[in-house]
């Protein structure tokens, strides 16, 4: 930790892409430290960016631990500080303080068959997990990717989800039937009942739409994988990610501190506040 | 360190305090404050309507200026907090008792910079209570005691014409030594007297929670007691109880602009609060925390439950502020003694 | 004089005949003296009300919150009104209320208490009166109150520990009513109208300005004046960052684009803005029940605004907040005899 953790370091924006457009859209960001290094993190883990003059926002960093160049950040746009980045151009600077929050125990998993369900803009926070293990793909057995957004539109890191099949299995979904999908067409959790993912030596993490996550885990439930093999991320508004503003407080637990990954088993004792 | 002081030299202890800034319990519009001294202190207050939190945590915090001239880097400026030592008169027990509890919340997991360049900065002169300064104290119920010295650097105690001092710091050591000549050592009646007023101030029936010990567990099992939305039904979601609570330490951070070409302003720290109705709301809408009832369990486990899971000790210690200013009559003590009660 | 029993037989009838769906009234509450608000559904709870000096509550507040929580529910009330027992003062705040649309007539059932000859208590200076001494009960008993306290009974003429805004009101008599308890002393005079409010404006403009400058520091900005007001309903406020009423629907847009008028921070400048901008929003609203001014917790006298208000309304147009549901409002009605040449 560095001694003033309210001082935020400078990073530069290098890349930003269109990810999903309309009333909900999601833009993803590269930044680069703007001078020389700057923290490691986990998979899992979060940062507080911000644009000066318009405040902070805690966003899940989507890129792998393994890229030390830049980290990945996909913003949806919901409010006062996620418009500010999306009105931001290629070298804009931001400010960013770092890393936050626990993170996925990759290395208990290694010699597992891993199964991510992702829906809407809840595959950024499993994505960095996705791709560290694609990139260790000798660590994992099999590696089963669901993913689905409410139209094809929705769908982020198409082309890079694209890319992952022949390594990994993935499966992707869109609530309503549109002309020239050829994947799945119904919510995420019929889905992954679709092809029920078996439970031996897996881990499933699931990340999405709260609704999304109740349904996906009681389908799990029913097929088998007991609650310490299911692994979710939740989120609560954030302000300091140091455990002491108290917004993320559930139960005796700061999410920005003991979160935000937590196993089903953990998280069905926590309070129902987020 | 134990020495009398005789009452009247009080003012010259205060002034031989070079190098400290010095405050103390004084009267303005009808309420007690912390105020720096302005001439003879008098510690005859009851309690101060805000507790000291203020001086390690005041309500508003300058973290960084920044400035951005367009095309161009931001250029951030760090502000920490600086100035004299600090040493403030007639901090209550419950109040001193805050002290460590704040120190836990802003050191566990990460330290807080500007909350520990305060801290350091302040020393803490307490007056125990010979008799209960307010008709909703209960600190006896929540571990703590009308003559606590924890938290405290050094603890006055009233034996009438002249005041029991001692230290209980290294801090505390300091500011008797600055002012050695004026402390007399305390006899053998001016001990027995003490013991004789601690005992009666301890003796001194108060309001209480009456399980303190099972608090926390049977807080637990009543997370979905409807007793919360029934006790909250007349809660307005205003700021009183935790703005004036001496271990509420909520806070918001925001960046005050003060001018646009270029770019300049603060990033600043205000304190907050779990009882408006908005502090938990994500940035989609969603609330967490949409009720009162809520709102209410949130504050009252916070202190009772939750604090305790992860510290060992209640949060709340016993001032009753939250309950004499509660404008609709909402008072802790009552909703932690229904919902333990109701809870079996 | 009124009967307590009388008022609880009321509610007591309408609860078990339907008639209401809640009542909303007075009860003891769990800290000294002080009475609470008290919301009851069921015949027998009738026995909880209380009515004394103690009753201090503005009740239509609920009122207010009853139909906020309806409208988040989705639901309409379901027919029966809300029973409220309601003084001059709170059943002008109903008349308001009304003449804005914020509920229908047939939605309240109006239980009028006459404050007759006498008031609510003002803690403040009770507590001056009594010295620190606690009192336990609080009773009207003519002209006088009495208090139970540890020493005994102790009889204050009422006039002496009267809220300010009780020794001002000239109807203390609640006009809009179903049902009204206690005699007309509409037109009693303890002290002369605005009272108050000419001894503060006695003073030269720079004293003025020093007494509201440092007032406008003091305040904390817990909003409770705002929260304990039945005028303060609107569901964004204007003036502050934290009743932006967001939901799932609210677009990107919406939020991104607010204007934040002021910032969290309690700085005098942000403070005038808020409480200023709240007295004008309250011009021919406030029906003077004092709620505000008695919840600040660290008496701003937040009333002396209000009074202004309503003092330039009376003088210039005639005008008196809340006298009758079809009358005018104040800044939506505009006579022919009204002052103001440049607006013809």
């Amino acid at each position: 930790m560095p001694d003033n953790i309210y001082l935020p370091s400078l990073g530069r924006i290098a890349y930003i892409k269109d990810e999903v457009v309309g009333e909900r859209a999601i833009k993803t960001f590269h930044v680069e430290p703007l001078d020389g290094g700057w923290f490691d993190h986990d998979c899992g883990q979060c940062a507080m960016l911000s644009v000066f003059g318009r405040g902070e926002a805690m966003i899940s960093i989507a890129s792998s631990p393994l890229v030390k160049g830049y980290k990945q950040f996909s913003i949806m746009r919901v409010g006062r500080v996620s418009s500010a980045f999306h009105d931001l151009s290629v070298g804009d600077v931001v400010g960013i303080r770092g890393p936050y929050g626990n993170s996925f125990p990759i290395d208990d998993w290694r010699g597992k068959n891993l199964v991510f369900i992702g829906g809407g803009c809840g595959l950024a926070p499993i994505w960095p997990l996705i791709t560290t293990a694609v990139a260790q793909r000798g660590d994992f057995k099999d590696i089963t990717v669901f993913y689905g957004g409410r139209t094809s539109r929705d769908i982020m890191y198409r082309a890079e989800l694209e890319k992952l099949r022949g390594s990994v299995d993935v499966h992707l979904s869109i609530d309503k039937m549109e002309e020239g999908w050829d994947g799945y067409c119904g919510f995420v959790p019929a889905s992954v009942m679709n092809r029920d993912p078996s439970p031996q030596n897996a881990i499933a993490i699931t990340c999405g739409p709260p609704i999304m996550i109740k349904f996906v885990i009681q389908n799990l439930n029913k097929l088998g994988f007991k609650d310490e093999q299911i692994y979710t991320t939740i989120e609560n508004k954030m302000k300091c990610g140091i455990g002491k503003c108290g917004r993320c407080n559930v139960g005796k637990d700061y999410v920005c501190v003991k979160g935000p990954v937590y196993s089903w088993a953990e998280l069905k004792y926590l309070p129902e506040e987020y | 360190m134990e020495k009398i002081l005789e009452k009247k030299r009080v003012d010259d202890w205060v002034a031989a305090l070079t190098g400290y800034e010095v405050h103390a319990p004084a009267l303005e519009e009808g309420i007690w404050g912390y105020q720096p001294i302005n001439g003879p202190i008098r510690l005859d207050h009851t309690n101060t309507k805000q507790p000291p939190k203020e001086f390690a945590f005041p309500q508003r915090e300058v973290f960084f200026s920044f400035e951005q001239i367009k095309g161009e880097a931001p250029r951030l400026k760090q502000v920490m907090p600086s100035g004299p030592r600090h040493a403030v008169f007639g901090v209550r027990p419950c109040d001193g008792r805050g002290v460590p509890r704040m120190d836990k919340v802003f050191n566990d997991h990460a330290q807080d910079a500007y909350y520990n360049a305060r801290r350091k900065n302040v020393a803490y002169v307490g007056l125990a209570c010979n008799k209960p300064p307010s008709a909703n104290c209960f600190c006896l119920s929540v571990g703590g005691s009308p003559v606590s010295t924890d938290g405290l650097d050094v603890q006055l105690t009233d034996l009438g014409d002249r005041y029991f001092v001692k230290a209980i710091t290294e801090a505390g050591k300091d500011l008797m030594t600055a002012a050695g000549k004026l402390f007399a050592d305390p006899s053998a009646a001016d001990q027995k007297q003490l013991k004789q007023v601690h005992a009666a101030a301890v003796a001194h029936p108060q309001r209480a929670v009456n399980n303190p010990d099972q608090a926390p567990a049977k807080l637990k099992a009543s997370f979905k007691s409807p007793l919360w939305d029934e006790l909250a039904q007349a809660c307005i979601g205003c700021g009183i109880c935790t703005f004036l609570c001496p271990t509420c330490h909520c806070f918001d951070i925001n960046d005050e602009v003060q001018g646009k070409a270029p770019l300049n302003g603060q990033r600043v720290r205000t304190w907050d609060n779990c009882q408006f109705p908005d502090f938990t709301m994500h940035s989609s809408g969603h609330n967490p925390r949409e009720g009162t009832g809520a709102r209410l369990r949130q504050r009252v486990c916070h202190k009772f439950q939750y604090f305790y899971e992860n510290f060992g000790m209640h949060q709340c210690i016993g001032c009753g502020r939250c309950i004499t200013e509660c404008p609709v009559g909402i008072d802790i003590i009552h909703v932690v003694n229904k919902v333990v009660e109701n809870a079996g | 004089m009124i009967n307590l029993k009388d008022i609880r037989e009321t509610a007591r009838d309408m609860l078990a005949k339907g008639e209401a769906r809640a009542v909303i009234g007075y009860r003891r509450g769990s800290r000294g003296m002080l009475a609470e608000p008290a919301f009851l559904t069921k015949p027998e709870e009738a026995d909880e009300l209380v009515w004394d000096p103690t009753c201090f509550h503005n009740l239509s507040l609920y009122l207010v919150h009853d139909r906020k929580h309806l409208a988040h529910a989705g639901k309409n009330s379901g027919g029966a009104p809300v029973a409220i027992i309601a003084k001059g003062c709170d059943a002008r705040s109903i008349v308001v209320l009304m003449q804005e649309h914020y509920f229908k007539r047939e939605d309240v059932y109006i239980i009028g208490v006459s404050c007759e000859g006498t008031g609510v208590v003002d803690e403040r200076k009770l507590a001056t009166h009594l010295n620190g001494v606690q009192a336990s009960n609080a009773a009207f008993d003519g002209d006088d109150f009495v208090f139970t306290t540890a020493e005994g009974e102790k009889r204050i003429p009422a006039r002496e520990v009267m809220a300010d805004r009780c020794l001002e009101c000239r109807s203390p008599y609640p006009k809009e009513h179903n049902l009204v308890f206690g005699e007309d002393k509409t037109g009693r005079q303890l002290e002369a109208p605005f009272a108050a409010l000419d001894r503060f404006e006695a003073q030269g403009a720079g004293e003025r300005w020093e007494n509201w400058a440092r007032h406008f520091d003091r305040c904390i900005r817990c909003f409770a004046c705002r929260s304990v007001c039945p005028m303060c309903y609107c569901d964004e406020c204007v003036v502050d960052s934290i009743t932006f009423p967001v939901t799932t629907e609210t677009t990107a847009d919406e939020k991104a684009s607010r204007i934040r008028w002021i910032e969290r921070s309690a700085a005098r400048s942000e403070n005038i803005t808020y409480l200023m901008t709240r007295a004008m929003h309250l011009a021919g609203r406030c029906t003077d029940c004092g709620e505000c001014d008695r919840a600040c917790p660290v008496n701003v006298p937040i009333r002396l605004l209000n009074n202004k208000m309503e003092k330039e309304a009376r003088e210039q147009f005639g005008f008196e907040p809340g006298a009758s549901i079809g009358g005018p409002s104040l800044v939506a009605s505009f006579l022919d005899k009204d002052p103001g040449e440049f607006i013809r």
